[in-house]
C-alpha cells in the first residue's frame, strides 16, 4: 500500500502544478504568426519591459491561427493578436471578433499602417522574395531569375518550391500580388477568370512542392533540396548570417508584401493586460527590435537589417488588401482545385 | 484470554454489517454509471458534434438544416476525393508489407532456435517509445532530396517524398503493433501439429502452407486489420513526408486550419471513420476467434532448426532490426551534428529550441503524461473490475463503449473536442485537463482489455473469500484486486504514459498558448524548417520515455521480491 500512497502524492503534486500554471495573476494570452525565431527574441525584451505581465504566447501559422480563433469565437482563449496578416485580420472585423483599440503612440503610425477605426495597427510589412541556393544553381548550370516571369523557364523543372497559400500567409501574398499585377482588370471580373491563373499553371509545371510554411521554402533551398525557394526577405537574412550559400532576389515585376498587425480580441479575459501589451508592441523599443529582422517597420526612420536593401529602394507590388481580404476564400478555393492533386 | 479477546475482535471486524451491504449494492451501479457517463460525454458527445457539423447547416441539429451539401462537395472536388484513394492505397500497401514482414519475424521468434531473440524482440518494440513522426524525420535525412543516401552516396535525384515515404514510414511505425499480435498467436498455436506433419513426410514447404499458415490465419487477419487502422488514421508521418500527397488525416487538418471549413473537416472525419471502423470491427470479430484457437496444450519446446534456416532467419531478423535502429540512430545523430549532411561536427545548438514552447513543452508533456498514466491505469482497472467480476447490468453496453475509442482516429476525436467543448461553461477547455481526458479516452480500449485479461487470471475464489469474510466492494478492490493487479497496473501506467508522451494526432487541435506539448512542438519545428531541432525534441522524448521504462522496471523488480501484503 506504500506505493499507493506515493502515487496519491504524485497526483496531488502534479495537480498543484496544473492549477498553478493555469491561474497565475496578470496573465495575457497572445496569439502570433511572427516567425518563432523573432518571437523568442521579442518576448525576451517584452518580459524586461513589462515585468508585471506573464505573457503566454502561442505561435502558429497564419491559417492555423485563424482556424483556432474561429473555433474559439464563442469562448475566446486569447486576449490579443500580435503580428498577424492584415488580410486575415480584416476578415474578422465583419464577424465581430475584434474590438477597436488605439494603443499609446497610435498617432505616430503612418495612415497606411493602421485601420482608421483602430481595429488593427500594423507593426511592420514583410516582403516576399526568392531565395536562391548558389551552389545548386552552379552545379545545375541554371540562369539567375530576375522576376516571376523567368521562373516558368523549363530549365527549373522540379527545382522550385513555394508555400501553400492556404496554410501560409507568405504563399497567399505571393498569389495575391500576382493576381493584382498580372490582371489590371482584376476588380471587375470573377476571381476564377483572372489572367494570373494561366501564368500560375505554367509555374506549376516547375514547382517541386507546395509546402505548408512560408519560411520552409527558403530553408529547404538553403539545405540544397531545391534551387529556388519562394519565401520572404528576413528568412534570407537569417540564413545568410548562418553561412548558407544563398542569395536573395526581389522579383522585378514588384515585390508582394503583407502587413503584420495587432488587434484586441472581443471577449478578452485579460483586457487591461492585453492593452498594456499592445501599447508595448508599437513602442519605439519594440519597433527597434522588430527592425533587427524586418525590412520595414511601421515607425518611419528605423533602418532594417544591414543584409537587406532599404525599403525605399524596393519596387513594391500594388497590393489591394480590402479586395484580397474579401476574396480570400474564393482565391484559395480556385487555387486548391487547380493545383492540389 | 488474550487470544480469545483477539478472536472476538477479529470476528467483530468481519461481521457483515447491513449498512455496508447496502452501500455495496449502491457502489457498483454508481461506478458503472459513472464510467458509462464518462465515455458517453467524452466520446459519444464529441462524435455527435462531428456528425451534426457534417450533416446539418451550421452544425445546428434540426430537420430543416439537414443537408448533404458537404458530402456532395467532398465527392465532386477532385483533390479531396483523391485523399480517400490515397489513404486506401497507402494503407493497403502498408498492411500487406507489414503483415508479411512481421509474420516471418514472429515465426523466427517462436518457431526457430536462432540466438539473440530477446534482442530482436526489444528492437522491434522500439517504435512504440517515439512519436509516430520519428520515421518520417529519419527517412528525410536518409532519402530526402538532400538525403545522406540518395544525394550523397548514390548521387541520384530520386527521393522519398510522397506515397513511398508515407508507406515506408508507416511500415516502420506499425511493426511493433502487428508483432505483438502475431507473436502471441504463433506462440499459442500447438507446434506439435507441425512436427506431426513433418514426421508423416510432408515437405517443409507443405508444412508451412498447409499447417503453419492456416493455424495462424486469425492472427494474420487481426494484425492486418490493426495495421490498416493505424496507418489510415496516422497524422504525424504523412504530414512530414507526404509533401503534396494528401491523405484523409492531413486533409481534415488542412480543411480546418487552412480553409476554415470545419464542416468539411467534420465530413472528411466521417469518411475516415468508415474504413477505420470497418477494420476495427473486423479485428474485434477475428480476435474473439483467435482466443478460442489458443490451445492449453501448446508446447513451448522448439525442436532445433536446420543450420541454413537459422542463418537465413537470423539475417532476416537482423535486417529488420537494423532498419529500426537506423531510424533511431539517424534522428539522434541528426540532433547533435551541426548541418546534416555537410558538417558533421558535434554541437548542442539544436537543443536551444527556437520556439516559444522549448523546454517548458517537455516538462508539460512529462507531468501531463504522469497524470494520464495514473488516471488511465486507475480508471481502466476499476472499469475492468466492475465489468469483469461484478457483472453489472448493461455490462455489454459499457464494454462496447470502452472498446470503441480504438476505432476512432485521434484527429477526429480532437476535432470533436473543439466542436463539442469550446463553450464558456466547459471550464476545462483550454486547460491541460482536456488533454488528459482526451488521451485517456483515446487509449481506453487497450487499457481496459489488458485489465480484463489480467483480472481473468485472478482466481475468483480469493475474491469470494474476501466477500464471504465481510469485505465490501471497496475493501475487496483495494485490499485484494489492486495488490494482485500491481503488474497490470504498472503495465497500463506505462502504456498510457508512453501514448501521452508520443501522441500527435489526438492533441494537435488541443494545444494552446498555456499548454505546449513536446510531440506537437516537433511538428511545429519541422514545419518551420528547424529539422535538426525537431530531431532534438524527438530525442528528448525518447530519452524521457526510456528513463520512465527503466524506473518502472526497477520498481516492478523490487515489488516482485517483496511478498504480497494483503
Amino acid at each position: 500500500m506504500k506505493n499507493l500512497g506515493l502515487l496519491v502524492i504524485c497526483v496531488l503534486i502534479s495537480m498543484f502544478f496544473v492549477t498553478g500554471t493555469a491561474v497565475a495573476k496578470s496573465d495575457v494570452v497572445v496569439y502570433t504568426s511572427l516567425e518563432n525565431e523573432e518571437v523568442v527574441d521579442y518576448l525576451e525584451l517584452a518580459k524586461k519591459d513589462l515585468p508585471d505581465l506573464n505573457i503566454q504566447a502561442i505561435r502558429l501559422s497564419t491559417g492555423e491561427l485563424g482556424a483556432r480563433m474561429l473555433a474559439e469565437k464563442d469562448n475566446p482563449q486569447a486576449d490579443c493578436i500580435w503580428g498577424w496578416a492584415v488580410t486575415n485580420t480584416a476578415e474578422f472585423i465583419p464577424k465581430g471578433m475584434l474590438v477597436p483599440y488605439k494603443p499609446k503612440g497610435w498617432e505616430k503610425i503612418p495612415d497606411n499602417f493602421k485601420d482608421p477605426d483602430g481595429y488593427w495597427t500594423a507593426i511592420d510589412l514583410y516582403a516576399a522574395a526568392f531565395v536562391v541556393n548558389n551552389k545548386v544553381m552552379e552545379k545545375d548550370g541554371l540562369p539567375m531569375p530576375k522576376g516571376w516571369s523567368d521562373l516558368i523557364n523549363p530549365a527549373y523543372e522540379g527545382k522550385l518550391i513555394m508555400p501553400n497559400p492556404a496554410s501560409s500567409g507568405t504563399g497567399f501574398l505571393q498569389i495575391a500580388s500576382l493576381l493584382v499585377m498580372l490582371d489590371p482588370d482584376y476588380k471587375n471580373k470573377p476571381v476564377e477568370n483572372n489572367n494570373a491563373w494561366d501564368f500560375l499553371k505554367k509555374l506549376d509545371k516547375n514547382m517541386g512542392q507546395y509546402i505548408k510554411s512560408g519560411s520552409k521554402p527558403a530553408k529547404l533551398t538553403a539545405a540544397g533540396e531545391y534551387a529556388i525557394g519562394c519565401s520572404f526577405a528576413f528568412v534570407y537574412a537569417s540564413l545568410k548570417k548562418k553561412g548558407f550559400p544563398v542569395s536573395m532576389i526581389l522579383p522585378e515585376e514588384g515585390v508582394g508584401f503583407e502587413l503584420e498587425v495587432n488587434s484586441l480580441l472581443k471577449g478578452a479575459r485579460n483586457e487591461e493586460e492585453a492593452k498594456k501589451f499592445l501599447d508595448w508592441a508599437i513602442s519605439t523599443s519594440a519597433m527597434k527590435n522588430y527592425a533587427k529582422f524586418k525590412l520595414g517597420v511601421a515607425y518611419p526612420g528605423i533602418p532594417g537589417p544591414e543584409s537587406l536593401p532599404a525599403l525605399d529602394t524596393i519596387k513594391l507590388a500594388p497590393m489591394d488588401f480590402p479586395w484580397q481580404s474579401a476574396n480570400r476564400a474564393k482565391i484559395l478555393d480556385v487555387w486548391s482545385e487547380l493545383f492540389l492533386h | 484470554m488474550n487470544t480469545k479477546q483477539k478472536e472476538i475482535d477479529i470476528a467483530n471486524e468481519y461481521v457483515v454489517s447491513p449498512v455496508r451491504m447496502k452501500f455495496d449494492k449502491f457502489i457498483i451501479p454508481t461506478v458503472t454509471i459513472f464510467i458509462g457517463l464518462l465515455l458517453a460525454f467524452f466520446m459519444l458527445f464529441p462524435l455527435w458534434s462531428i456528425l451534426t457539423m457534417s450533416f446539418f447547416k451550421g452544425g445546428e441539429f434540426s430537420l430543416i438544416n439537414f443537408t448533404l451539401e458537404n458530402f456532395q462537395k467532398y465527392f465532386t472536388t477532385s483533390y479531396t476525393l483523391n485523399a480517400l484513394w490515397h489513404s486506401l492505397y497507402v494503407s493497403s500497401v502498408t498492411t500487406f508489407i507489414v503483415t508479411v514482414i512481421i509474420f516471418f519475424f514472429a515465426y523466427a521468434m517462436t518457431r526457430t532456435t536462432i540466438s539473440g531473440k530477446a534482442f530482436f524482440r526489444n528492437i522491434i518494440m522500439m517504435p512504440l517509445i517515439a512519436p509516430s513522426i520519428v520515421q518520417a524525420l529519419a527517412l528525410i535525412y536518409l532519402f530526402g532530396r538532400n538525403g545522406l543516401i540518395t544525394a550523397h552516396l548514390l548521387h541520384t535525384d530520386w527521393n522519398i517524398y510522397g506515397s513511398t515515404g508515407i508507406i515506408v514510414s508507416e511500415v516502420l511505425y506499425c511493426l511493433p503493433h502487428a508483432f505483438v499480435i502475431l507473436y502471441t498467436t504463433l506462440s499459442a498455436v500447438d507446434i506439435r501439429l507441425d512436427e506431426a506433419a513433418e514426421s508423416l513426410g510432408a515437405t517443409p514447404f507443405k508444412v508451412f502452407t498447409r499447417i503453419t499458415l492456416p493455424s495462424a490465419k486469425y492472427g494474420i487477419f487481426s494484425a492486418a486489420a490493426l495495421t490498416f487502422n493505424l496507418t489510415i488514421t496516422d497524422f504525424g508521418n504523412p504530414v512530414v513526408i507526404g509533401a503534396d500527397y494528401n491523405v484523409l488525416a492531413t486533409e481534415i487538418y488542412s480543411q480546418v486550419t487552412n480553409l476554415y471549413r470545419f464542416d468539411l473537416g467534420a465530413t472528411i472525419s466521417i469518411i475516415l471513420l468508415v474504413p477505420s471502423l470497418m477494420a476495427f470491427m473486423f479485428n474485434y470479430y477475428i480476435s474473439r476467434k483467435t482466443f478460442s484457437m489458443i490451445s492449453g496444450a501448446a508446447k513451448p519446446v522448439i525442436p532445433p532448426s536446420r543450420p541454413l534456416k537459422k542463418v537465413l532467419y537470423k539475417t532476416y531478423c537482423s535486417l529488420v532490426s537494423l532498419s529500426i535502429i537506423l531510424v533511431f540512430l539517424t534522428v539522434v545523430v541528426g540532433s547533435f551534428v551541426k548541418i546534416w549532411p555537410y558538417d558533421w561536427s558535434l554541437t548542442f545548438q539544436h537543443y536551444h529550441f527556437p520556439s516559444i514552447g522549448g523546454y517548458s513543452a517537455i516538462w508539460t508533456s512529462l507531468w501531463i503524461s504522469l497524470i494520464v498514466g495514473i488516471v488511465g491505469a486507475f480508471l481502466t482497472l476499476i472499469a475492468g473490475y466492475v465489468m469483469e467480476t461484478r457483472k453489472p447490468y448493461f455490462k455489454q453496453l459499457i464494454y462496447l463503449l470502452s472498446v470503441m475509442p480504438a476505432a476512432i482516429p485521434g484527429l477526429v476525436m480532437g476535432l470533436g473536442y473543439i466542436l463539442a467543448f469550446n463553450k464558456p461553461y466547459y471550464i476545462f477547455y483550454g486547460t491541460p485537463w482536456i488533454i488528459v481526458i482526451n488521451v485517456v479516452i483515446c487509449n481506453f480500449t487497450l487499457g481496459i482489455l489488458s485489465s480484463i485479461s489480467n483480472l481473468r487470471n485472478i482466481d475468483p475464489s480469493i475474491e469470494e473469500a474476501s466477500i464471504s469474510l465481510g469485505g465490501d466492494a471497496i475493501r475487496t478492490f483495494f485490499k485484494i484486486i489492486l495488490p494482485l493487479s500491481k503488474v497490470a497496473f504498472f503495465q497500463n501506467f506505462t502504456y498510457f504514459f508512453m501514448r501521452s508522451m508520443t501522441t500527435i494526432s489526438a492533441v494537435v487541435f488541443l494545444v494552446s498558448a498555456t499548454v505546449h506539448l513536446a510531440a506537437i512542438e516537433i511538428i511545429m519545428l519541422d514545419n518551420d524548417g528547424w529539422t535538426a531541432s525537431a530531431n532534438a525534441m524527438c530525442t528528448s522524448i525518447i530519452v524521457i520515455v526510456m528513463a520512465m521504462l527503466g524506473i518502472l522496471q526497477l520498481v516492478q523488480k523490487k515489488m516482485a521480491k517483496r511478498p504480497l501484503e494483503l
